[in-house]
This record gives C-alpha cells, structure tokens and sequence, in this order.
C-alpha cells in the first residue's frame, strides 16, 4: 500500500511536474469523471426514484456525462495541442527564442513553422526562457479551451438534448407515438417542465 | 509476439502509411496558413510567466465560473423551446448553480493546494514525518517549477475526491436554496 502511494506521487511528479497545461487538462477531466459518476450514482441510489424512472434517467445521466467529458478533452486538449505545436516549431515565439534561432539555424523560414521542428529538443540551452513560455501559453490554451467547452459548446448540446429527451418523455405520457404527435417545434409548457423536473435529480449541480 | 508483428506489419502496410503522410500534409499545410507571433513585450511575457507559473486549478475553476456567470445565463435565457416561465426558472436555476458550485469548487481546491504545500516539505532536521508524508521519493529542493507544478496537482486530485462528498453535503442544497430565493425574488419583481 506505501509502495503504491510513493509510485504514485513519483507519477504525479514526473507527468505534471513540468506539464501545468496537461495537468488542468487531465484533472478537469478527472473532475467531470467523478461528477458523472456522482450523478449517476445519486440516481441509482435514491429510493424515491421508481424502478421505471430510473430506467429512463440513468440512461439519460450517462448520455449527459458522455457530453460532458467528451466535449470538454476533445476541446480542451485540441486548444492545448495546437497551442504545444505552435510553440514547439516556433509560429508562436519570442524575439529572444527567434533571434537565437535565426543566428544558429542555416534556414530559419524553413526551420520554422515545419511540422518536425521541436525547439526543445534541438536548442536544449533554451530551456529556461522556452520552458517559460511555453508553460504560459500552454496555461491559457487549456483554460480558454475549458471556457469555450464548460461555458458554451456543452450548455448549447446539453439544451439540446434535454430538450429533444423531454419532448419524448412527454409523448410518452401522453401514451402519445413521439416521432409522429409531437412536432420539433412545439415549445415545452411549466406543467411538463414541472413534471418532468420533479422526476429528474438535479445533477447539474454536481459539476465539481 | 504474435501482437507485435501483427502491429507492426498494420504500421508497414502502405495504406497505412499512405494515410500517415496525407495526414502530415494536411496538418503542414494547416500550420503554414497560420501566421508567425513573435512576443516582444516585457510586461507581457512577465505576465505569461507569471500565469504559467501560478495558474492552478482553483484560479482556473474560478475563471470558469466567472466567465459561467457571463455566458450560460444568456444561453439559457434564449432558449427558445421553452416557454418564458420555464426560462426564467431556469435561468435561476443555473445562476444558483454557478454560485454554488464556483464558490465550493474554488475554497475546496485552494484548501487542498494549501493543505498539500503544508504536508509535502523536504525531509531534514526539524521537519516531522507527517509534513513529508506527499514529498515524492528523491525529492531534495522544494523551490522549483516542477515541484510547485506537482503540489498544485496533487492538490487537485485531493479536492477532487472530497468533492465528491461536498457535492451532495454543500453543492446541491446550497443551489436548491439559491433558486428558491433568485425565483422567489423574481416573482415579487414581477408582481411590482
């Protein structure tokens, strides 16, 4: 069990350790994980939730988490990436790193901005003012991907599905064929929208 | 055995490699659309520094929530498959939520971090086991970049998993009142 914990941290520190952006992107995932599973299990284990509601919310709390996690790492970890990338071949840079580059590479508009250049592995005496940098950019990349992927993208598809999941709930108890009785457009009323929220466990309030 | 020439004749194979190269082509030609950023400004680059250094996972939660409280409203409020009532509920709703979940998600990982830097120092003289107890084997200077990167992870990890438990002891109550109170209040703004 010690050994386990001290492989652990050794982990921690060698993944994260140098890697501030990979970590947010990481534990903000880890932190959807475990309100995905915070709401699903709040669903499992309530027992004023018939076994009839429950077979319809915890498909629907998997779909939501789904959305979630996956919309938050393929956002996030794509603003992070590109963000890497254009650091690590020099599209984004710093007039100290450029002009070090410019006086040591024989072509530096070839050099710069190629798929295969990484600065850092090829100038390791840049560490210091690259590992800065790059650290910096790579903080704001992962947290305005996380803006753009918490605060819109996932609202808008969760509207969506929310909206789409209670219209054939309400078909449903009006015994009514969903596809056919109840049109796209049809704005949902406060009674169903009561009803339907009294049914559902308010997970949303366990974003962590 | 068997796996790895089986992977490695995948890898050989040139549909596979073909699809590698037009990948590589489409992403080169990606990257040369982009323009060059050479930063020269000093404030700038300190500031740059400075987030890289210092932006943890609590400051990222609660630039989440502020920008949370700039955005989802709004969506919500121009949800048009719902009817004005419902909205106004909604929006409610998720303003209480923001709140609640900004306000525990930000003090839970701050403590963390904190608590974490307390109980992760370097051995040596004077500093008793249990301040050591998530100082990573091998570990001898506490001031760098990478050591402070490691505590505010650790910390994270921490705040998550006693996140869990707040969620339903502080989160859900906590927002169940602030939506009767924001709904109630619009109510009486309402009749007026």
């Amino acid at each position: 069990m010690a050994n386990l914990f001290s492989n652990f941290k050794n982990m921690m520190y060698k993944n994260y350790g140098e890697n501030p952006g990979t970590m947010l992107v990481h534990t903000g995932v880890l932190g959807w994980i475990l309100s995905a599973m915070a709401q699903v299990s709040a669903v499992v284990f309530n027992d004023k939730i018939s076994k009839e509601q429950k077979s319809f919310l915890i498909p629907q709390e998997i779909a939501d988490a789904a959305i979630n996690i996956i919309s938050f790492y393929v956002i996030t970890s794509s603003f992070k990436n590109l963000a890497s990338k254009l650091v690590s071949t020099g599209k984004l840079s710093t007039i100290k790193i450029k002009n070090y580059i410019n006086s040591k590479v024989k072509n530096p508009s070839e050099y710069i901005g190629n798929l295969n250049t990484n600065i850092e592995k090829d100038f390791p005496e840049l560490k210091g003012d690259y590992k800065a940098f790059k650290n910096g950019v790579d903080v704001v990349a992962s947290t305005v991907g996380s803006i753009i992927s918490c605060n819109i993208v996932t609202p808008v598809l969760r509207n969506e599905y929310a909206a789409q999941k209670q219209r054939e709930a309400i078909a449903r108890m009006h015994g009514q064929d969903k596809k056919n009785e109840i049109p796209k457009t049809d704005k949902i009323s406060m009674d169903s929208y009561i009803k339907m929220a009294s049914m559902k466990y308010p997970s949303g309030s366990l974003k962590v | 055995m068997a796996l790895y020439s089986i992977k490695s004749s995948i890898l050989n194979a040139p549909l596979y490699q073909g699809a590698l190269n037009s990948m590589r082509s489409i992403k080169q030609k990606g990257l040369n659309i982009l323009p060059n950023a050479n930063f020269s400004d000093e404030k700038f680059l300190y500031y740059l520094n400075y987030i890289g250094k210092n932006f943890s996972s609590d400051k990222q939660r609660l630039a989440l929530g502020v920008t949370a409280l700039a955005t989802q409203p709004f969506i919500d409020a121009h949800n048009k498959r719902v009817d004005e009532k419902t909205r106004k509920v909604s929006v409610a709703r998720t303003v209480a939520k923001i709140i609640a979940g900004t306000l525990t998600g930000f003090l839970i990982r701050y403590g963390c971090i904190k608590s974490i830097k307390a109980f992760s120092q370097i051995p040596g003289k004077g500093v008793a086991k249990y301040k050591t107890i998530f100082t990573p084997k091998g570990v001898t200077d506490n001031t760098t970049d990478a050591f402070e990167q490691y505590r505010n992870a650790m910390g994270t990890v921490v705040a998550l998993g006693v996140m869990v438990f707040t969620n339903f002891l502080i989160d859900a109550p906590l927002t169940k009142f602030l939506t009767n109170t924001f709904v109630k209040h619009q109510e009486l703004e309402d009749k007026k």
